[in-house]
């Protein structure tokens, strides 16, 4: 394949207004006098802070800024040279050294928090992350425990997860000495869900073929749903997206040129490598339609009930259910997105994500007939990743599409 | 070598799950792998069957490796091996509490392929201290004994209460033996006390006790066998099961006086209250014990824990003992290792995987150590 072939894919307009407003979230967050900040963990309850007036910072989401603007190997040393080791989850290690630093991808790292909120439905990394930012910030620490689903959740961790909502909310009021509202609560609860709806409603345009936009694109694209929703920001936005997108499949407009092939991505992206693996696909005509890893965010909550639907919720996200029951989400990704086949990140980093793989890519082929590939990386140490092979790898798989 | 008791369960070092073979032969009865010293074995035991702890082994892995990457830990690695490839096959069923990230996945793995007839998970809460906490965790406690009895049998409430008190008598032992080697250390190798502790798992629960009332009585009534004099030490890690590495430790002159492994010192620490009902005592036990870096226990700070223990055991200096890719223990180590700068305690690091440990290199570095606490 010639370089001439390789058409630039066009460019997302609301790209614009989402740094924007990620810039401003930032500004806001480093600048603020009045509001407390929260650090809060990726797959967190972020509602009850936002009901509160308390800023959430996430450190995974700086994690990925510094792994996409390579700083994060730097960073990840300085936390190794205090004695961590370069086998513990990278964002947390270039977390570590950057508030050691005080440095990052923000000029002058991540604003200092008040406390944390740290979920474990992602993975028990977090716990003994965060249990390190409590003693090095100093400041208290609520850990909201979700206990795991192996086949289904008994009544009691249903309700263990709703109680720990209601300590959640007693521990906030004692943090920033505001009353909790209920009213408010409603209030964020009916905006999240606006917000989870409109980006399925985005992750849904992907469905048609050509698909207008690619899972490389949805990582960027995540980063309000993740961190901010239960706003109206997030609402307005996901709206102009929605409609951008929609457009495009009106008008028969791709993210790839002559789309080809549809793949699934699983796991994290490899963030320092993100921009060269999109062009390598879209070289071969292949496009990564949807992935694991955004449609994470997309929870249900319901009105009528918010704290027993979220602490569902919240409780059965991808990485807290048994790889059986991923097996049934993956399977079910590849058939509502017409995939030929799966792209596995084997991520060192994230052992929830990817010890399974292996036997979640052969069950796939089996019950599928798709094929599956597995990159061996880490989603931001690059010290764990290598280019050639994985080229070669990526290139004899779509070969064998 | 004092005493023939000690003898009989030193032999079992080289086979350790020769003892687990030969009951289920001569009893018919069922035996269930944990991996986890959080497993309640007591219920396992009340329900006629016996609990044996897997911990790996150290082996070249092959057949694992359609499973597991490189990057998860040897005791997973190790163990799925042993059951991929028949080693394990004493086995009825495996019960599965959970700790880290990579037993939560290991569980889904090996029931799906190492094909045992029974597989229970115990998902206990990471966040201990709080009454919800609690609340749950004391619930799914008992439906996890609800659905061993629909595997295994009824569990009845007075067996279980006689468990628990057979239990508690062998873990007040190995206590004793611990405490009589920490008054004086020459009365047995280091070695051979972790192992009168770990094959605690491993076999009978009756046969092993009575095994160490003998050994207790022959070192009560025997001289030091072990030369004492070693610099003490203090050892921390999860599963220490490099018996050639601890005898290196002693051919250096330093013996270990105490640990927090988890097949030590973990193992049999506190008991299970008698006094109230058995799965409300079992519980206690779980939750007030000495932690492990895979539970959240906010008014334990577990590097002065540490330190203290250590301050108390007299020991001169430290040694963590890691699994390679274990998060729980590596993240805890920068801050437990502070602890015991503090106290005064020069500590190492060192880090293995199970099936390659090179015991030449390690020598150096503990002799280093060795070294500076001498001078
Ligand atoms: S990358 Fe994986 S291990 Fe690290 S914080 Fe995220 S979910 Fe946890
Ligand atoms: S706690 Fe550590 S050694 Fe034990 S299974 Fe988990 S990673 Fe492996």
């Amino acid at each position: 394949m010639s370089a001439e072939d390789i058409r630039k894919p066009p460019k997302i307009a609301a790209t614009e207004q989402m740094k924007q407003l990620i810039t401003n979230y930032y500004i806001e967050a480093k600048t603020t006098e009045e509001k407390p900040i929260c650090w809060i963990t990726s797959g967190g309850p972020v509602e009850f802070l936002i009901a509160m007036g308390v800023i959430p910072v996430y450190p995974e989401n700086h994690g990925a800024m510094c792994g996409a603007s390579k700083i994060a190997v730097g960073l990840a040393e300085v936390a190794e040279s205090m004695g961590f080791s370069q086998d513990l989850c990278s964002y947390a290690r270039l977390d570590i050294g950057g508030a050691a630093t005080q440095s990052g991808a923000i000029p002058g790292g991540l604003p200092k928090p008040d406390f944390l909120l740290c979920c474990n439905n992602i993975c028990g990394t977090v716990t003994k992350w965060y249990e390190e930012l409590a003693r090095f910030w100093d400041v208290p620490m609520f850990l909201f425990d979700t206990p795991f689903i192996h086949k289904s959740k008994p009544g009691h961790a249903t309700e263990y997860v709703k109680q720990q909502c209601l300590e959640l909310i007693e521990f906030l009021q004692k943090q920033t000495g505001k009353k909790w509202s209920d009213d408010r609560f409603a209030e964020v609860a009916m905006l999240s869900v606006e917000g989870v709806d409109l980006w399925k409603e985005v992750l849904k345009t992907a469905e048609s073929r050509p698909s207008p936009f690619t899972c490389f694109d949805a990582f960027i694209h995540m980063a309000p749903i993740v961190t901010l929703r239960g706003t109206q920001e997030v609402v307005d936005y996901y709206k102009l997206l929605r409609d951008e997108m929609q457009e495009r499949v009106a008008n028969g407009v791709g993210a790839v040129a002559d789309e080809k092939y549809r793949l699934i991505w699983d796991n994290i992206p490899i963030w320092y490598e993100m921009r060269n693996l999109g062009n390598l696909f879209a070289s071969n005509h292949a496009c990564l339609v949807a992935d694991t890893y955004t449609t994470a965010w997309a929870v249900d909550i319901k009105i009528e009930d918010p704290l027993t639907s979220m602490a569902d919720a919240y409780t059965k996200v991808y990485l807290n259910i048994s790889i059986d029951l991923m097996l049934d989400q993956l399977i079910a990704l590849i058939e509502r997105y017409s995939a030929d086949g799966l792209v596995m990140h084997s991520n060192r980093s994230c052992k929830p994500y990817s010890l399974g793989q292996y036997d979640l890519a052969r069950a796939v082929t089996e019950r599928t007939g798709k094929p599956a590939l597995i990159i061996e990386a880490d989603m931001t140490d690059s010290r764990a990743f290598s280019e050639a092979q994985t080229r070669e790898r990526v290139d004899a798989f779509i070969e064998s599409l | 070598m004092s005493g023939e008791a000690l003898e009989r369960l030193m032999k079992m070092r080289d086979d350790p799950y020769a003892a687990a073979r030969a009951w289920k032969e001569r009893t018919g009865g069922k035996v269930m792998g944990y991996f986890c010293c959080y497993a309640p074995e007591e219920m396992i035991h009340a329900a006629g069957a016996l609990p044996v702890r897997i911990t790996g082994e150290n082996r070249d892995t092959t057949a694992s490796g359609a499973h597991l990457q490189n990057y998860c830990c040897s005791l997973a690695r190790t163990s799925l091996d042993m059951a991929l490839d028949g080693t394990l096959s004493f086995l009825d069923g495996t019960v599965f509490v959970h700790t880290c990230d990579t037993m939560q996945r290991l569980s889904d793995i090996w029931r799906l392929n190492a094909g045992f007839a029974v597989h229970a998970d115990l998902v206990l809460p990471v966040r201990f201290e709080t009454s919800s906490a609690w609340d749950y965790m004391t619930s799914e406690l008992a439906s996890f004994a609800e659905g061993l009895e629909k595997e295994l049998g009824p569990i009845e409430d007075a067996a279980l209460i006689e468990s628990i008190k057979l239990f508690n008598r062998n873990r007040a032992l190995l206590a004793k033996l611990y405490q009589m080697r920490l008054a004086s250390p020459g009365i047995l190798p280091y070695d051979q006390a972790l192992w009168c502790s770990t094959s605690s798992a491993l076999m009978d629960k009756a046969e092993h006790t009575a095994l160490l009332e003998e050994i207790i009585a022959d070192l009560e009534a025997g001289a030091a066998t072990a030369d004492g004099s070693g610099v003490p030490l203090f050892g921390i890690g999860s599963v220490m099961d490099q018996w050639d590495f601890l005898a290196m430790v002693q051919e250096s002159g330093a013996t270990f006086i105490d640990d927090d492994f988890c097949n030590g010192r973990r193992y049999f620490d506190s008991e299970v209250p008698e006094d109230v009902p058995p799965v409300e005592g079992i519980a206690r036990r779980l939750w007030g014990r000495s932690s492990c870096p895979c539970k959240h226990v906010p008014s334990k700070d577990r590097g002065a824990c540490l330190a203290d223990r250590a301050t108390e055991a007299g020991a001169k200096g430290a040694i963590f003992f890691q699994f390679k890719f274990c998060e729980p223990h590596a993240f805890d180590y920068p801050h437990v290792k502070k602890a015991l700068d503090k106290a005064g305690i020069p500590s190492l690091n060192l880090e293995f995987e199970q099936g390659s440990v090179s015991i030449g290199q390690l020598r150096t570095r503990v002799g280093a150590l060795v070294e500076t606490i001498k001078a």
